[in-house]
């Protein structure tokens, strides 16, 4: 038989069992409540979808087409008025908690139909997983609870996620590369707190977020080693709202451009320094590429990866539609074997991303952000506790620095270095998996179309100009293959690296 | 496209590509906008004036009577930079084609020679359907001096820009489609606001609904599916030409911008994933231009079998284009998907144009039932 070592040695071969079980594994560690959240998250996002997004969808498109400085407030307010902003929002924060493992099924919902629609309340929750990536429980507490404050006043309150800046887009997100890039936006450390001056650029509804979750740089050299995560607030003197691009899809979820002139963030205001990281068992630098590593991979999967089913999956319904309806030679597409074949192949590929997506959401479930929250005797205790004895305990227990450090030797010192990889790898996967079936599948739909397909009015085109964006935000796909290959492939050979200038 | 050192093609090579450059390249963002901007009238004019509409009609038409190569030539010129022109072009040689083919040169004749100007010359035509597959088509019914036409026409390129239109329907009690003039002035005929459509936003389709509009016969009755694929073994090639173009705008952007960005401390074109981009783009390109020469060769020296290799080479050349247009975008990130720059057009356009004379799947079943 086999030993325990030998089992142990065969088991970590690649490809590493842990890698290739995500799902499986998940189904004995994470509770089984999720399930059943998971419900309720689809059936309200259809009832959303069918009642708001879907009879406005291209309304919306056509408008900001004519009039690309129009500002979407009336989505952004029915999506508030419907509990959307806080629907993920942990409830030991006062959000309704529903867990993070389900946005993707109710992103797909919404997306499936339209993505802009999608990406207006998807990009609010890519600012709160920033935010939660800083483990500043202090700062979490308090901006969670801006948040449903907004809800409960009916004035939106959405974060936003600031990174990407004009002479740094993979430079940006990724620690291997800032050092050697053209990073602009700086950092002064001034009488309590930081001036920061620079520009970030294509900033998910931006001009819709109260808050921003801001990178600058104390050292614009050293940038890896000297970031600063700071949360600035719309009004707040020095910061300005530049342009809205003109994009060519996804119009509805407007891109801005945020200027900071010598802005004033005070020391309360700060998410991560080093001054706060600098005692963690990883370096400086290590501990910011486990910041985005915890960032990507749940934004990745859990996000921007279903957008693309999303989008794959709208585009085999509108080929379905159209098949379902057309006669070509006197026969309905629908019942033509090659039309079969066709539906099919787009149905698989659906599947298949969805299925990609799904693995990734499950690694980060049991190793990325949610990791504590998703501890079955902590999950069932912030589930059946009563809200108000939650927020009393809670509100007071974040104000204390001891949190904050609890959360951070949990979070960061305890997170292995193999689950970094793991998370990391299946959400760069994920997203490409997700966002190229959903290019494929827009381009098998609108070959089936034709004229059709071209048209406004039947809702195709616009599915195929919103998907490419998918492609290209949160890392493009060039970088994330690149990044499943640092992060799942290399370590099987020892003369492997890679985002290395030795690559070229 | 290859000239093979043929003085007239390189001229008129020459002259295409410095037309686009200067008249289309730099208007291209606020030409897009149509129908929320102003039609670029004054552009269509010029190129009008320089005979690009006339290339290939003979010269009893008062056109140039050169060949499919130079037609080729001047819509792969003018889309790279901005193929709504190309595809106003392309869409008055449909019309033209479906003319001759029906031995109707003399009908078209009587409109070309009274137009006055761009718009008045140009055939408004139905290019992104095979009107075998469309149904209901229009139905024509006879009259005492000619037919009166009832029925929808969808997505009539040029329809809201030119003076005629040229429709396919069904006469009354008679088999098989044809083809009919239709004076888009006339009494009984209705059209829509431009369509918002993905691509080619100033090479606009409008809904033609007519309502007992009189026409004339294009051709004899019946004939319309016969004339209709003779114009398309011509004129898939002439697509093909765009789709070409378009890649070469796309390429050539592509590498501009790689050489004057940076990441990573270094020129982006350096890295070797880009690299590999560009390479593969570059290899598509070469491969395409061959098709479309090739095609163009066979079917000038009517060699057997032209119409086969004209219409796999356009399958084939439209499909690497729509594929070429997304790296294209890829490689610029962020800025290649904004209206600034001209990759996320020519991404919408190679799409668009792939719907050029009927969908993708049953084109390729047509040729092999062509060829069996």
């Amino acid at each position: 038989m086999i030993s325990a070592s030998e089992k142990r040695q065969l088991l970590n071969r690649e490809p590493c069992f842990e890698d290739i079980t995500n799902s499986l594994r998940a189904t004995g560690s994470q509770p089984k409540g999720i399930i059943n959240e998971a419900r309720d998250v689809v059936a309200i996002a259809r009832k959303f979808a069918d009642e708001v997004v879907r009879p406005h969808a291209l309304a919306l498109d056509l408008k900001i087409t004519q009039d690309h400085d129009y500002l979407p407030w009336e989505f952004v307010q029915q999506a508030n008025e419907w509990g959307f902003y806080t629907l993920f929002i942990p409830r030991i924060f006062g959000g309704q908690g529903y867990n993070i493992s389900t946005v993707g099924f109710f992103v797909e919902e919404i997306a499936s139909v339209c993505l802009a629609m999608g990406n207006l309340i998807g990009v609010h929750y890519l600012g709160y997983i920033k935010l939660i990536a800083s483990w500043n429980m202090k700062m979490i507490n308090r901006l969670s609870r801006e948040v449903v404050a907004g809800e409960k006043s009916k004035k939106p309150c959405l974060l936003s996620l600031a990174m990407t800046e004009p002479n740094a887009g993979t430079d940006s997100q990724n620690s291997e590369f800032m050092n050697t890039g053209n990073l602009g936006c700086h950092a002064r450390k001034v009488d309590g707190g930081y001036s920061i001056s620079g520009t970030k650029i294509f900033i998910s509804c931006g001009h819709l977020s109260t808050w921003h979750l801001v990178h600058a740089y104390t050292d614009l050299d050293r940038a890896a080693e000297n970031t600063v995560m700071l949360a600035v607030k719309t009004g707040t003197k020095g910061f300005s709202f530049g342009r809205t691009e003109k994009k060519m899809g996804q119009q509805g979820s407007i891109a801005s451009e945020l200027i900071f002139n010598d802005c004033f963030v005070p020391t309360g205001d700060v998410c991560v320094e080093n001054e706060q990281t600098n005692r963690l068992s990883r370096s400086i630098k290590e501990t910011n590429a486990q910041i985005f590593a915890y960032i990507w991979s749940t934004s990745r999967a859990a996000g921007v990866g279903y957008m693309g089913v999303a989008a794959a999956r709208g585009a085999f319904e509108k080929a379905l539609g159209f098949a379902s309806v057309q006669k070509v030679d006197g026969t309905l597409l629908i019942n033509q074997e090659w039309c079969q074949g066709l539906l099919a192949r787009m149905y698989i590929n659906v599947a298949v991303a969805r299925t990609a997506c799904s693995e990734g959401t499950q690694a980060c479930a049991m190793h990325g952000l949610w990791r504590i929250l998703n501890i079955k005797p902590i999950y069932y205790l912030i589930r059946y506790t009563p809200a108000p004895v939650l927020d009393m305990i809670f509100n007071r227990l974040c104000e204390r620095p001891f949190m904050t450090w609890l959360f951070r030797k949990l979070c960061f010192n305890h997170q292995k270095n193999e689950e970094i990889d793991r998370i990391d790898g299946w959400g760069s996967l994920a997203k490409v998996a997700g966002t190229d079936a959903a290019i494929t599948n827009c381009h098998m739909a609108l070959e089936l179309m034709g004229q059709a397909g071209l048209r406004h009015d039947q809702g195709m085109e616009k599915i195929l100009r919103d998907a490419k964006l998918l492609q290209i935000y949160e890392g493009t796909n060039e970088i994330n293959r690149i990044n499943v290959f640092k992060r799942l492939i290399a370590r099987s050979c020892d003369q492997a690296v890679a985002f290395s200038p030795s690559n070229i | 496209m290859i000239t093979n050192n043929d003085k007239e093609l390189k001229l008129l090579d020459r002259t295409a590509r410095e037309f686009a450059r200067k008249e289309l390249a730099v208007g291209r963002e606020e030409n897009d906008r149509f129908p929320h901007g102003p039609f670029f009238g004054s552009v269509l004019e010029k190129a009008f004036d320089l005979d690009f509409f006339h290339s290939i009609l003979p010269e009893a038409h008062g056109g140039i009577g050169q060949g499919i190569s130079s037609l080729c030539i001047l819509l792969e010129n003018i889309c790279r930079e901005d193929a709504s022109l190309g595809g106003i072009m392309l869409t008055n040689s449909v019309a033209h084609e479906l003319f001759f083919a029906s031995n109707a040169s003399e009908l078209l004749g009587t409109i070309i020679e009274d137009g006055n100007g761009a718009e008045a010359f140009l055939i408004a035509a139905p290019v992104f359907n095979d009107p075998s597959s469309q149904t209901p088509l229009v139905t024509a019914y006879k009259t005492g001096d000619g037919y009166q036409l009832k029925g929808r026409q969808d997505y009539l390129v040029l329809g809201g820009i030119a003076g005629h239109a040229i429709v396919p329907g069904v006469v009354d009690g008679v088999d098989g489609i044809s083809f009919f003039l239709v004076d888009l002035k006339e009494k009984g005929v209705k059209i829509s606001e431009p369509v918002e459509s993905l691509g080619l936003h100033a090479c606009p389709g409008v809904d033609l609904v007519l309502e007992n509009a009189r026409a004339i016969l294009v051709g004899e009755e019946g004939t319309g599916k016969a004339c209709f694929e003779k114009m398309v073994s011509k004129l898939s090639v002439a697509g093909a030409a765009m789709a070409l173009g378009i890649m070469k705008g796309a390429f050539k952007e592509a590498v501009d911008y790689t050489q004057k960005r940076s990441q990573g401390g270094r020129p982006i074109i350096d890295w070797s994933e880009m690299r590999m981009i560009l390479a593969n783009m570059a290899i598509t390109i070469k491969t395409s231009e061959m098709i479309v020469s090739r095609a163009c060769q066979a079917m000038e020296n009517n060699e057997s079998g032209w119409e086969a290799c004209a219409r796999a080479g356009a399958i084939q050349v439209h499909d690497m284009a729509c594929n070429l247009t997304t790296d294209g975008i890829q490689v610029m990130g962020g800025v290649g998907y904004m209206k600034d720059f001209g990759q996320e057009k020519r991404f919408r356009d190679a799409k668009h144009i792939q719907s050029m004379f009927g969908i993708t799947p049953m084109k390729k079943l047509k040729y092999l039932e062509n060829i069996l």
